[in-house]
């Protein structure tokens, strides 16, 4: 199979989108964008200073009023405008994708649709935004009311898993409720936020909306610094996600911050092994393993444990590891050689506790792409929960299997990780599949899915240190995050 | 006209197959409908080319409106193989025999469309309710072509 054409092999240099003009950064400061299956450069990012960041807030306040003012009806129009224009680039985005982040194309086909999901969701804003009210709520002749009402610039800081995706958890909520925003992309992974503020600036949003500034730590702490960015949305490890949350606090920001996580995906002896071991697939390997819903300890109840590890390990021979672009490839690269660093340094160290090493990717060859950052699906068998593959995100595709003796051994288990992100059982027993819904300490539950991905008009949940705040990217979460309740009492004399 | 036929190892491999199968089709009917010895046949084969043509696109929403993370299960048991079709429209032939070929298009891409529709239905109760749809459209194609 051919592999399908890129949008651009070189980007060239990647540029800010601040007040409604794209403009280069003055910072001496650049990295190399690469393509992890080909390790290509293909653009090049800067590390925006402090005082770019800066303007950007400027403007994005600047923008803020005559925004806020811009009726919900007409700033919903200006997102439908760029739903059909997503529709139209579909492909286009998806692509590029697949050629900065290395995940397949039917994974970013599937991730561009979820962007666009969200630009639906937004869409609805002037249901979403209504506020409440109770005639003689007060009092006799004195109403009450609530008005939810948009509070200024709000920021974002995306990871390099989901390019496309992240980003539009945060941004459409915040601008369809009438607030301006900044977004900073990964600096590992800007191509498609660049490729899709051009698709932003064709859909009509006035100067100043929003706006893209790329960079590192400087930019954010900038954003942390400014007195008018109001709040921060992050996605990313669980240290920064702390640092971010303090930092936060610290200067009076409203923060949501996602963080990692450690999934179990746990298998009950009725469970569908067919079923169960085809599922479980996808979640462990879908973008090699770099999702924070991917599954990372498969967990055998009982006596199902035995033919489970070996169907699972005899599928997992047969993933098909290459290019992303290539359509045929169901698993691509991890994001970087660091990032390939740290995942063998996990499998090295799975081998030295004691795990037995039943499938090894440390050694991958992938025809015409020998320089990427490939690792092959890796399964381990006789992990035990105190090892460091049983309780550490390791970020990559890796399996350690457990064998439990119950559901309640594996729902203590689950429970001693610090994570709480996401779990899942299979199951056909309605009983334990209620028993671990109810019991079970994470933000996202699968049953019979081992990718709880919550769709744009649900919150993207998690609990402990996978999630540091209270309101949640996307849907009903996302517009309570931006806006605030405004209480209105009304007496006429 | 190129034609590749992916092994298909994805769902998402399925459906580029199918779009192979449905371009292929859809330039078959063009030319078949073209042949000045095929003129009893010809409004046939292009209503045919039409009705390939947005089986293509029908197929190319499937994949943009069905596909996301959670439905990106590998397959592992269809071998494509068995489903390529001849690519190539037979010239100079009379209507009997064009329509004898075209019949064997259609029913292998039937083949194949029931056959992803069997698998497709533990992943993706829509997309399989498709391709089901698609495998007997193209028998009823086949009757077409044989009343010829």
């Amino acid at each position: 199979m051919a592999v399908l054409s890129e949008v651009k092999k070189d980007y060239g240099k990647v540029r800010n989108f601040v007040n409604g003009e794209w403009v280069d950064s003055a910072t001496k400061s650049w990295l190399d964008v690469k393509n992890p299956a080909t390790t290509e450069t293909i653009a090049k990012v800067p590390l925006s200073t402090k005082e770019e960041m800066t303007k950007a807030i400027e403007a994005a306040q600047e923008a803020w009023w005559a925004w806020r003012e811009t009726p919900p009806v007409s700033r919903a129009r200006v997102m439908f405008n760029l739903k059909a224009i997503m529709e139209r680039e579909f492909e286009n985005i998806a692509r590029i994708i697949s050629q900065e982040q290395g995940k397949t194309i039917d994974d970013a086909r599937g991730e561009t649709r979820r962007c666009i999901e969200n630009v639906e969701v937004a869409s609805g804003i002037t249901t979403l935004q209504m506020g409440y009210n109770l005639e003689d709520g007060a009092a006799a002749n004195i109403d009450e009311e609530v008005i939810i009402s948009p509070l200024g610039v709000f920021g974002a800081v995306c990871p390099f898993n989901f390019p496309g995706m992240v980003p539009f958890w945060f941004w459409p909520y915040a601008v369809a409720t009438g607030n301006t925003f900044i977004l900073k992309p990964s600096e590992q992974v800007p191509l498609t936020s660049q490729y899709v503020f051009k698709l932003i600036e064709e859909a009509g949003f006035p100067p100043g909306v929003i706006n893209l500034v790329n960079g590192r730590e400087d930019a954010v702490n900038a954003m942390f610094d400014h007195k008018d960015l109001k709040g921060i949305s992050f996605v990313g490890s669980t240290p920064v996600a702390k640092w971010i949350y303090k930092r936060g606090g610290e200067t009076g920001k409203r923060v949501q911050a996602q963080g990692g996580a450690k999934n179990s995906l746990v298998v009950m002896p009725d469970a569908k092994l067919d079923n169960t071991v085809n599922n479980t697939l996808s979640s462990f390997y879908g973008c090699a393993g770099q999702r924070c819903l991917a599954g990372s300890n498969l967990v055998g109840v009982g006596d199902i444990a035995d033919p489970l590890i070996r169907k699972f390990v005899e599928a997992s021979k047969r993933i098909k590891v290459g290019y992303g672009l290539d359509e045929s490839s169901n698993m691509g690269p991890v994001i970087s050689e660091a990032a390939k660093k740290k995942v063998l340094g996990y499998i090295d160290q799975g081998v030295k506790d004691g795990a037995k090493l039943l499938l090894d990717g440390r050694n991958i060859k992938v025809p015409g792409y020998e320089k990427g950052y490939f690792i092959g699906t890796t399964v381990f068998d006789d992990v035990t929960p105190d090892m460091k593959i049983a309780k550490e995100e390791i970020f990559g595709p890796v399996v350690s299997f457990l064998r439990m003796k119950s559901l309640d051994d594996a729902i203590e288990f689950i429970h001693k990780c610090p994570f709480g992100n996401a779990a899942s059982i299979y199951t056909q027993n309605g009983r334990w599949a209620r028993d671990f819904r109810y019991k079970v300490q994470c933000g996202n539950i699968g049953v019979n899915i081992g990718i709880v991905a919550a769709m744009a008009y649900f919150p993207f949940a998690g609990y402990k240190d996978s999630f540091f705040g209270t309101l949640h990217g996307q849907g009903k979460d996302a517009v309570s995050f931006y806006t605030d309740r405004k209480v209105v009492i009304t007496r006429w004399f | 006209m190129e034609y590749e036929f992916p092994e298909c190892n994805s769902f998402g491999t399925v459906i580029r197959f199918g779009l192979e199968l449905e371009r292929a089709a859809t330039n078959i009917y063009d030319e078949l409908s073209r042949d000045s010895k095929l003129v009893a046949g010809a409004d046939t084969f292009r209503a045919l080319s039409v009705v390939h043509k947005k089986r293509g696109d029908l197929l190319e929403y499937t994949r943009r409106e069905k596909l996301n993370e959670m439905i990106l299960e590998p397959i592992q048991d269809l071998d494509a193989k068995k489903y390529i079709i001849d690519t190539k429209a037979p010239k100079g032939v009379d209507i009997k025999a064009a329509a004898r070929y075209a019949a064997g298009v259609e029913e292998r891409s039937s083949m194949f469309y029931a056959d992803s529709a069997k698998i497709a239905k533990n992943l993706l109760s829509e997309g399989a309710r498709i391709l089901e749809r698609m495998a007997k459209e193209n028998l009823a194609n086949k009757a077409k072509l044989e009343a010829l």
